[in-house]
């Protein structure tokens, strides 16, 4: 790769790239405001301004440059730090603060706002503005966002995403000069599916989170890398949470699968790492007709003793799953299936999907498929069914034994009625459901932000989740909670982390060979070989809209 | 006695002339185009270059240098903008030509055309000169109905449209860039450069963007050749120019000048000297955005290279006049105001740096300026020289700069008044 001198240090870049990017991928921190990877470059706030002594041709450039707009040249020299640039940073500053509001201790982008950092580290800390600070309306944008147009630093940052990257041009500038500014067209409310992103990428707190502000003061949030589970594509999260509460998920960065965004229904799922009105907290047994708390051990106990009793075998078991599990819960649930009941089969919905197609990747972020592990249920090969009615002919061999994981068939409650009348009901889940309603034992699991897990999106890309929150003491993990059961059936695996499932799990599917938790990929494992799941198809939201 | 040159107004300084084709072809029009239609487009282009013609817009690139950026073999057309939209303060010379003149300044446009090899030019006129896109389009539909347009160019050349696009009167689409911008629709933001127009501009394609006087002087060069040309003025400073003369002048307008004259003999000769037998206290030498030049400073040559050594520019040579009863604060005041307002507001610097200079000099105005203030103003002026995407911050801190440094002691005198 070609290089050129950044500060006298050699640094690579790709033809084509601008010094700024090749700078941040370096780790060089330049300041900058207005440019943003996913976004095109304008540079227009200044404050990237950096000093070009030497072209690559032994001249210098005559004025500072902007990096975002420059591109990298073979034996380039470029000042980050010198006198000149320094000087025009804090000048930059300057103007950018005149007429700033120096409200930070009651905004709510303090602490993770960059005209707060870059003031801190550029500023002179004194202002010279002896006016009337320039004072904008307040404005309603919509149910996601908030807009403090005060504090905005015209980056144009929100303007060139609805133009760039939803194509909804639902939000720009307005007016021109001083008087420059943001607005929504015509006073509309912003309708699009992504306006969170917009709250990301603005550097200061013109656009904050409406969900998420004056929640929490960022500097007290945890974060843990994650995924999202709202839907197949599993885009790339980081859980932000306090005292073991979830304020908000963040998008991060993946060029593979999400790039920077997000949409705001994946936002909003953070809730539910909070619920605990609904959230099975103790394994449960029935009792007289009644679900009374028990202990694992119980559970497993009187399990074991039923479960020897009934003897299913083939035609007498019935496994039931959704297609939300991690790829672990799924290879634990299949091995108690065949090895503990002897059922052939597990069950899942498939249902068809839409995958979106536009001229907007972004659009194509969420698909019709609201769970988070289809592909890996395929992979798999659990039995996918599209409809309860298929499930007719194992329903007519009267199962004796039937195990649910999670919440297959929300609204089937014909197949729940026919069922609710087996002799031995077990029910996994972090949550009440119509199962846990119907069970004989429930068990409780634990959500994907408790635990580590692997999960396979649309894509047949695995990727991971970390301990986030503290789990409810009394749930486990499904993978070790179907372990244990295996234990207590007398057929141990001798699986005992998730690390050991998913390793167990890569030596019986080959697709997963030579994974392993230990040494994962942030960015995920894309698995070898052809998707052809045929319950896929993709729309052109291009025609519908029209 | 300075005398007009009379080569770009030859019809315009002729009372009996009739502007319409046919007056222009009596006058021996389109003699020029019919023999670039002769001509190889890299004829015209080296011909140009040769005559050392520079652009006449204010920042004085020479235009042949200029076409001979245009990509090549792009696959794309290319075009040819004409940037009429003439909003520098002062400046008012190109609407005399498409007002008086307009088919001297179409040939002219015609002839750039078949040298970049366009077959669509845009007019960009400015939107306050009605009567000059009146003029325009008149002189247009003469050209399509006489069969020189259009499909064949003079009836055997390539295909040839032009079109006038009025603007919307704002300063900043003068700027390249945002005029192409708006050409296409959008808000007149400057773009940021690289790529230059020359490879991606109107509607991504290869463009060049020229101004009026520029173009009309294509004509006199193509039938008189380079050297005839050349010899209205100094090395490096070829051919006549127009200024546009105003102010604190006995007879203002616009003249024709050589680009040796002196700016001294160009106020008193043309301009015949100072009212009421007042003192000159200054002069703005080439737009509102040029630095401005004391009464001792004026016995300069009134040429590019000239007015650059003397630490201001030619820009698009309107000269403003100023007698001694002027107050500079409030002259640098109305200056800042203008482009506080014209600011389209991208940049940083620019955006809150003309505001803000405007509301320190409202505090000179008012009494309220010190020696502080006066500091500060110059360093606001400085902080945005070379700092944006476009000239408007410089155009803004240069006039700050010099009245600041030129003119310190009325400042102070303003504040001592309040006192």
């Amino acid at each position: 790769m070609p290089v050129f001198h950044l500060d006298g240090q050699p640094v690579e870049f790709e033809p084509g790239e601008k010094v700024l990017s090749a700078a941040l991928r370096a780790g060089v921190e330049v300041p900058h405001y207005c440019f943003h990877p996913g976004l095109s470059v304008v540079a227009t706030c200044r404050m990237c301004l950096v000093d070009v002594v030497d072209m690559g041709n032994g001249r210098p450039m005559p004025k500072l440059q902007t990096s975002c707009s420059m591109d990298a040249v073979e034996g380039m020299k470029v000042e980050t730090k010198n006198t000149k640039t320094l000087e025009a940073r804090e000048d930059v500053m300057e103007f950018l603060l005149i007429n700033h509001p120096l409200d930070c201790p009651i905004c709510d982008q303090s602490g993770e706002c960059v005209l707060q950092d870059y003031s801190f580290e550029h500023g002179t800390g004194k202002s010279e503005m002896e006016y009337a600070k320039r004072v904008y309306g307040w404005r309603d944008v919509g149910t996601f966002v908030a807009l403090e147009r005060n504090r905005c630093i015209h980056c144009t940052r929100c303007d060139r995403f609805t133009r760039e990257v939803t194509g909804t041009n639902e939000f720009g500038m307005y007016n021109r000069g001083h008087e420059l500014t943001v607005d929504t067209y015509a006073d509309r409310p912003m309708t699009n599916k992504f306006q969170g992103n917009m709250a990301d990428i603005c550097p200061v707190g013109a656009i904050t989170d409406k969900e998420f502000r004056f929640k929490r003061r960022v500097w007290r949030l945890k974060k843990t890398p994650s995924i999202c589970t709202g839907c197949s594509t599993g885009c790339n999260v980081t859980i932000e949470y306090d005292k073991n509460e979830v304020f908000r998920l963040k998008p991060r960065e993946n060029p593979a699968v999400n790039r920077w965004w997000m949409c705001d229904e994946g936002r909003l799922s953070y809730h539910v790492m909070n619920e605990r009105e609904n959230r099975i907290m103790k394994p449960r047994g029935r009792v007289q007709g009644e679900l009374q708390p028990i202990s694992f051990e119980q559970a497993y106990q009187a399990l074991a003793e039923r479960i020897a009793a009934l003897n299913p075998g083939v035609g007498g078991a019935l496994v039931l799953t959704d297609t939300n599990a991690s790829n672990e819960a799924l290879f634990m649930l299949r091995k108690l299936a065949q090895d503990g009941l002897g059922a052939e089969q597990v069950f899942c919905p498939m249902p068809d999907w839409q995958q979106p197609d536009s001229d907007f990747f972004i659009d194509s972020l969420i698909t019709t498929d609201k769970t988070s592990n289809r592909a890996g249920a395929r992979e798999l090969g659990l039995t996918g069914v599209a409809d309860t009615a298929e499930l007719k002919t194992t329903l007519e061999t009267n199962p004796r034994v039937v195990i649910v994981l999670g919440n297959p068939f929300e609204h089937a409650t014909e197949l729940r009625e026919k069922i609710s009348k087996t002799q031995l009901i077990v029910a996994i889940s972090p949550l009440f459901n119509g199962w846990t309603e119907l069970a004989d034992v429930v068990l409780p699991g634990q959500l994907h932000s408790e635990q580590d897990a692997t999960y396979t999106n649309k894509q047949r890309r695995v990727q991971r989740t970390h301990i986030a929150v503290q789990a409810p003491r009394q749930t486990r993990p499904e993978w070790q909670i179907l372990a244990e059961l295996l234990l207590a059936l007398d057929k141990d695996a001798g699986l005992d982390s998730a690390d050991a499932v998913l390793q167990a799990l890569g030596q019986a599917v080959p697709t997963f060979e030579g994974l392993s938790l230990s040494r994962f990929s942030e960015a995920g494992v894309l698995l070898p070989g052809e998707a052809n799941d045929p319950g896929r198809s993709v729309v052109d939201t291009r025609t519908a809209a029209a | 006695m300075l005398e007009e040159t009379l080569i770009l107004f030859r019809n315009i300084r002729n009372p009996d002339y009739d502007k319409s084709l046919k007056g222009y072809k009596k006058a021996g029009g389109l003699k020029a185009l019919k023999q670039a239609l002769e001509m190889q487009p890299d004829e015209i282009v080296q011909l140009t270059k040769d005559s050392g013609l520079r652009g006449r817009g204010g920042a004085g690139f020479p235009t042949g240098l200029k076409w001979s950026f245009m990509a090549k073999d792009t696959g794309k057309p290319t075009y040819l903008v004409c940037n009429a939209d003439e909003s520098e303060p002062g400046t008012c010379k190109d609407r005399e030509l498409m007002l008086h003149d307009p088919h001297q300044f179409l040939e002219g446009m015609m002839i750039s055309c078949l040298a970049i090899g366009c077959r669509h030019g845009y007019i960009y006129v400015r939107g306050e000169y009605w009567p000059s896109i009146k003029s325009l389009n008149a002189a247009l539909q003469e050209l399509y109905d006489d069969g020189i347009l259009g499909k064949k160019l003079l009836g055997k050349g390539p295909k040839l449209d032009l079109t006038v696009h009025p603007g919307a009167g704002a300063y900043i689409c003068g700027e390249e860039t945002a005029l192409l911008d708006s050409i296409e629709g959008k808000r007149g933001h400057p773009r940021v450069k690289p790529p230059f127009p020359a490879v991606s501009g109107f509607n991504a394609c290869p463009t060049t963007v020229n101004n009026v006087e520029t173009l009309t002087c294509l004509p006199f060069i193509v039938n008189e050749g380079a050297e005839a040309f050349k010899a209205f003025g100094p090395e490096n400073n070829a051919g006549p120019h127009l200024i546009s003369l105003s102010g604190h002048v006995n007879k203002p307008g616009v003249y024709e000048v050589r680009l040796d004259a002196n700016l001294k003999d160009i106020i008193y000769d043309f301009g015949g000297g100072i009212p009421n037998g007042k003192q000159l206290k200054g002069v703005i030498p080439g737009g509102a955005s040029s630095s401005v030049l004391t009464a001792d400073e004026i016995d300069v040559t009134y040429s590019f290279d000239a007015l650059a050594q003397a630490g201001t520019m030619m820009g698009s040579a309107a000269i403003m006049v100023f007698d001694e009863d002027t107050d500079v604060v409030k002259l640098l005041h109305r200056i800042v105001r203008f482009f506080s307002h014209e600011s389209c507001g991208q940049c940083t610097p620019c955006r809150e740096g003309t505001h803000w200079a405007r509301m320190i000099i409202r505090d000179f105005l008012n009494g309220n300026g010190n020696e502080h203030k006066l500091k500060r103003l110059h360093r606001v002026g400085g902080n945005m020289m070379g700092t944006t995407v476009c000239a408007l911050g410089d155009a803004c801190g240069m006039p700050i700069q010099s009245f600041t440094t030129k003119f310190a002691d009325e400042f102070r005198d303003v504040q001592a008044l309040a006192a």
